[in-house]
């Protein structure tokens, strides 16, 4: 693996007034590095991020103490990572795009579709789910993959489940032997036996949700709103949904425990959100770019990308310490 | 107010208004103009960029362009024209939303050739004359119409500090007036543009209907191109300062959509660059807000109506912008309007019922009024307040018949007086001069005159619901509505097509729908779309023609026009060429089928078939309804404006030639060579000498045999009346279906009995072929 040294800019991103202790500093100068998109790790010492340009992946590395550079293969943008240790971590991207680290560098994959993955989950590595879909063409169905660790199948959605005619499915999440994916609409859908089924999560669920986490089986929360925030949470038998005043779109959410969520979304926005009280605090603006995903290693620190996809392609990354 | 505080703006120089009542104070200075002109103070950079933007706002965007797949209008002045660019428009630009509800309650917006975020696309843009038409899926019950409005001043709204609005909001009615008034919310901002103020930038209020209307895409603009952009919209590093409300506040602007929207036609997306995005958001800030008017005797009364009715409790007189007060008489917020008005369609977070207080600055100019135009007057308007409006509407009622003209006479103050008319006319344009393009055909007595003015003034006019259009059905509000390229009488863009449509049977014979073959754009009932009949098989385009030199066309005399008719084609050229005949045996002339035989009928047809009003019997006439369905009482279209509109018609001037220099010369011969002039007949002999109208008007077989297409009167499905070709060069698109943008591709798009002569042209070597085309160019 070949790393560059980043340059680690401290530049400080705290609101004056914001109620948050938090302290957000920029991770790295990633302006010029394409738009990011995805980040996860298997601990403080191994984080991952990943996104570039349109017809290029790019995709960082932290070792715990520097950002480094890693040589991505030949696949266009990478839109979100998982993984299951040091040595094993899958990401998808764009227009089918799919690759491994397996501890020593990583290695294309051929999904088999050429439409766009933007999340990927897996219980393990060999029981991994996909989704993705065109979401600006309305006639076509969302992605759903399964990858057993040598295969892809294509699952698709049942349309009857489509309950928003939705073309894209943006994210997959599992916890406690639960599964759920996220799309365009509003749609949520839960791996049932061997069916994905349709679950209502009320009427404010009417935009998009992009992205979900959860600590258990008992709280979940999913986050979207491609105009304003719309934040869902799973409380272990149903999902309600809100709408927060004075908050665009949210795309990114992270949780430790079930007391807090760090979320992301437009206009470089973060906050944190309570699911018990349904309280959002805003903590900072990241920039003018969206965020678009936000990864805790455990231990305190969270790290937010993202950046804009449309020209010219520039990107953020930024590490929250409280 | 006190005494600092007015002290504070005389120093600032805002107007002070005599005798203000509560309110309704000093505006800002250099904030109003004429509407579509740009505010006062822009620099003369500034106004550079102004008026590129407002060229591209009436630039006409055809396939190439990447109009479409999907589309309702050509360009953006086609929805903001009234009374002049960037204001509203009539009843026939009016476009319907549509969607459904899930189980689970939640609303989805319609697809439409593509997502529209819930807007029924009416055209698709085909290879083929038959119109790819796509009908709304039968589950988007949910239907909502919308009426487009002005962009006056709205640089100014953008200005505004969200606090302005916020502090205004009471949501839960604390103060128990009845009135809450709640902000709608866009990106997280507090929005403020559109109807329920779903947009908070303008940039995202441009980019939105682009792609909904146009099919045109966009990439949002460069963070540079935000930061350049008239109203403050300053990067967001820079502006990080103090509290979150504020830095909210400052990064409104920037808070446009971000994502590149793209379409699946043709042009390689995105259709329109940042550069010229850039122009025309810089076009709609820079816009200036109509000029109030200082108040007379009368006006004055009418504020105390209108502050006794407590209308001004949402239709605020006065927001507190950075260059001053703004008359805005709107407090941006949503009010819940009841249910007649609820149309069914949530926006961000405002509720189906609730809208966003409509700013009156400018009213008396951009009618019809309220969301979806139902109202066509202000005291129209008024009565159909409702919900949190009810109590201002009863008291206004309740106010003596002086008081509500006084109001009404207040309303009508408030900008755009001198430039409101029944539609587009300005007061006091004068006709053109004899010959040019919309003006009389010869010198007119001084009764003429009157009569030819009468008529271009009832071919402009707007009808509103309450004078009968839609009878339910509609494609237009007005003659001009279609009829305006290059001037009134003109033909019309794609933007207006007539749709029409119909039934092949096993057989592949055609059966008429039962409606009729028109399929049309718009219904009076304001929660349907006008769905084709279910078993419609075949839809088809119909481009407007231009209506100049009628006049001249009726004066041919039948047996002109029966002289070139070869229906056997007994000369065995290939052309045979057919009389339209119309009921009763008389001679269609008029209409791409010929269907139509006389410039009454033809005013008569287009009143009921287009407009959906009914007219009066009239002896010897057969066209035109007597009676329809809606709640006006019939006729709703006199018999005199009928007639000084076919008085106007039939004096308009043929459209002026070009200049015709020895290409032009050279091109008529080719003309004649390739056998053009076999259907398009130079010049056909009227009652006061020849008409050089290019056309035979036979009816001749134009498309392969066997092609699916519109019977109409005696013409078949294939066949057509030989177009006219005087005012080709400023009169496209072509064809029936107008599918051609150019004149070369009409050519190629002959067929049937024009097969030879296109073959012919097309074996033409470059010079012929260009000196052809500039011929017709020049006609």
């Amino acid at each position: 693996m070949s790393r560059r040294p980043l340059p680690l800019l401290l530049l400080p991103l705290v609101l004056a007034g914001c109620p948050s202790e938090a302290t957000w500093e920029e991770a790295f100068d990633a302006s010029t590095e394409g738009a990011l998109s995805g980040v996860w790790g298997s601990g403080p010492d191994d984080v991952w991020i990943v996104g570039g340009w349109m017809d290029e992946a790019q995709i960082f590395h932290f070792d715990g103490a520097d950002w480094g550079e890693s040589e991505a293969p030949d696949v266009p943008l990478l839109a979100w990572v998982v993984g299951w240790g040091p040595d094993s971590a899958l990401s998808v991207g764009v227009d089918g795009a799919a690759a491994s680290w397996d501890g020593n560098a990583w290695t294309a994959l051929d999904t088999g579709v050429d439409g766009d993955l933007w999340g990927v989950w897996g219980a393990s590595p060999d029981d991994v789910w996909i989704v993705g879909g065109d979401a600006g063409d309305p006639d076509s169905e969302p992605i759903l993959l399964h990858y057993d660790g040598s295969t892809f199948t294509d699952v698709g959605l049942d349309p009857e489940q489509n309950t928003r005619d939705a073309s894209a499915l943006f994210k997959v999440f599992g916890v406690g032997g639960r599964v759920w994916a996220v799309g365009q609409g509003g749609l949520l859908v839960e791996k049932q036996g061997d069916d994905w089924v349709a679950v209502g999560a009320g009427a404010e669920a009417n935009q998009d949700f992009v992205s979900l986490w959860g600590p258990s089986a008992d709280t979940v929360v999913a986050v979207g709103g491609r105009g304003n925030a719309r934040l869902s949470t799973w409380d272990g038998a149903t999902w309600s949904t809100i709408a927060p005043e004075g908050v665009g779109g949210l795309n990114a959410v992270f949780m430790e425990d079930a007391s807090r969520a760090i979320v992301g979304g437009i206009s470089g926005y973060v906050g944190a959100f309570d699911p018990a009280t349904g309280e959002l605090e805003p903590e900072a603006v990241l920039g003018t770019e969206d965020v678009h995903a936000i990864w805790g290693d455990g231990e305190g620190t969270h790290y937010a990308v993202g950046g804009r996809f449309s020209e010219p392609l520039s990107g953020l990354a930024a590490v929250r310490t409280e | 107010m006190n005494p600092t505080r007015t002290a504070l703006l005389v120093s600032l120089g805002l107007l002070a208004l005599p005798a203000c009542q509560k309110g309704h104070g000093p505006v800002a200075e250099g904030v109003s103009g004429p509407m579509g002109s740009a505010l006062p103070d822009a620099t003369a950079e500034q106004l550079e960029v102004f008026f590129r933007g407002e060229a591209l706002a009436q630039k006409r965007f055809s396939r190439a362009d990447g109009l479409g797949p999907g589309f309702n209008v050509t360009f953006c002045g086609a929805c903001h024209e009234k009374p002049t660019f960037g204001g509203s428009a009539g009843l026939y630009r009016s476009f319907s939303l549509a969607g459904r509800t899930t189980p689970d309650g939640a609303f989805l917006p319609a697809v439409s050739v593509g997502n529209a975020s819930g807007v029924v696309r009416l055209y698709t843009y085909g290879e083929t004359h038959g119109a790819d038409h796509e009908p709304i899926d039968d589950a988007n019950q949910i239907v909502g119409k919308r009426n487009p409005i002005p962009f006056f001043g709205v640089g100014l709204l953008a200005e505004l500090d969200e606090s302005e609005i916020l502090r205004r909001a009471d949501p839960d009615d604390r103060n128990g007036d009845g009135i809450s008034g709640r902000p709608n919310y866009d990106r997280g901002f507090v929005g403020r543009f559109g109807v329920k103020a779903q947009t908070v930038s303008i940039e995202g209020f441009i980019r939105g209907p682009l792609n909904n209307h146009l099919g045109i895409t966009t990439e949002p603009l460069t963070n540079a191109q935000k930061a350049a952009l008239p109203v403050p919209s300053a990067d967001l590093v820079a502006s990080r300062e103090g509290d979150w409300a504020t830095f909210v506040g400052h990064m409104a602007q920037v808070a446009a959509p971000d994502g590149p929207l793209t379409d699946d036609d043709a042009v390689a997306d995105p259709e329109l660059s940042t550069d010229d995005l850039f122009d025309l958001v810089s076009w709609a800030m820079l816009l200036a807000a109509p000029e109030v008017e200082e108040p007379g005797e009368q006006e004055l009364r009418g504020i105390a109506h209108f502050d006794r009715s407590r209308c001004g409790d949402c239709h605020t007189p006065r927001l507190e912008g950075p260059r001053g007060p703004l008359p805005v008489y709107s407090d941006l917020l949503l009010h819940d309007m009841g249910p007649e008005l609820d149309d069914g369609h949530p926006f961000g977070e405002a509720t189906s019922s609730e809208f966003r207080t409509q700013p009156l600055w400018g009213l008396t100019a951009v009618g019809p009024y309220l969301h979806d135009g139902r109202a066509t007057t202000i005291e129209e308007a008024i009565a159909m307040h409702g919900g949190e409006a009810e109590a201002s509407r009863d008291r206004w009622l309740q106010g003596t018949e002086q008081e509500r003209a006084d109001g009404i006479a207040f309303l009508v103050s408030l900008g755009g007086r001198d430039q409101q008319s029944g539609g587009l006319l300005r007061p006091g344009e004068p006709v053109a001069d004899v010959g040019d393009w919309g003006g009389p055909v010869r010198e007119l007595t001084s009764d003429e005159a009157t009569r030819f003015e009468n008529g271009r003034r009832l071919f402009d006019h707007e009808f509103g619901f309450e004078e009968g259009v839609g009878g339910p059905r509609f494609n237009g509000d007005s003659c001009r509505a279609c009829h305006f390229e290059p001037v009134f009488g003109g033909a019309g863009p794609r933007g207006v097509n007539v749709i029409r449509h119909g039934i092949l049977n096993g057989d592949g014979a055609f059966v008429p729908p039962s409606v009729g073959t028109i399929l049309h754009r718009e219904t009076a009932l304001l929660t349907q779309i006008n769905r084709p009949q279910t078993q419609a098989t075949h839809f088809e385009a119909r481009q407007t023609p231009h209506l100049f030199g009628l006049g001249l066309i009726e004066s041919i005399p039948a047996s002109v026009i029966e002289a070139g008719a070869d229906p056997e084609d007994a000369n065995g050229d290939g052309i045979s060429g057919r009389v339209s005949r119309v009921d009763g045996g008389r001679l269609g002339r008029l209409g791409w089928k010929a269907q139509v035989p006389s410039i009454a009928e033809f005013v008569r047809d287009a009143v009921t078939a287009e407009l959906g009003m009914t007219l009066p019997i009239q002896e010897g006439l057969t066209f035109g309804r007597v009676q329809d369905n809606d709640d006006v009482p019939d006729p709703e279209f006199a018999r005199s404006d009928a007639e000084d509109l076919a008085f106007y018609l039939s004096t308009l001037a043929p459209p002026p030639r070009g200049p015709v220099g020895p290409d032009e010369q050279a091109g008529a011969a080719v003309f004649s060579a390739v056998g053009c002039d076999g259907c398009h007949t130079p010049s056909l002999d009227g009652a006061d000498g020849p008409v050089p109208l290019y056309s035979d008007l036979l009816l001749h077989q134009m498309l392969p045999d066997g092609t699916p297409g519109i019977e109409d009167t005696s013409a078949s499905m294939t066949e057509f009346r030989t177009a006219p070709l005087w005012g080709l060069r400023s009169t496209g698109p072509y064809m029936h279906s107008g599918i051609a943008d150019t004149i070369e591709r009409a050519i190629v798009h002959h067929a049937g009995e024009a097969d030879a002569a296109r073959d012919a042209f097309l074996a033409l070597d470059p010079a012929d072929r260009a000196a052809l085309l500039a011929f017709l160019e020049s006609l």
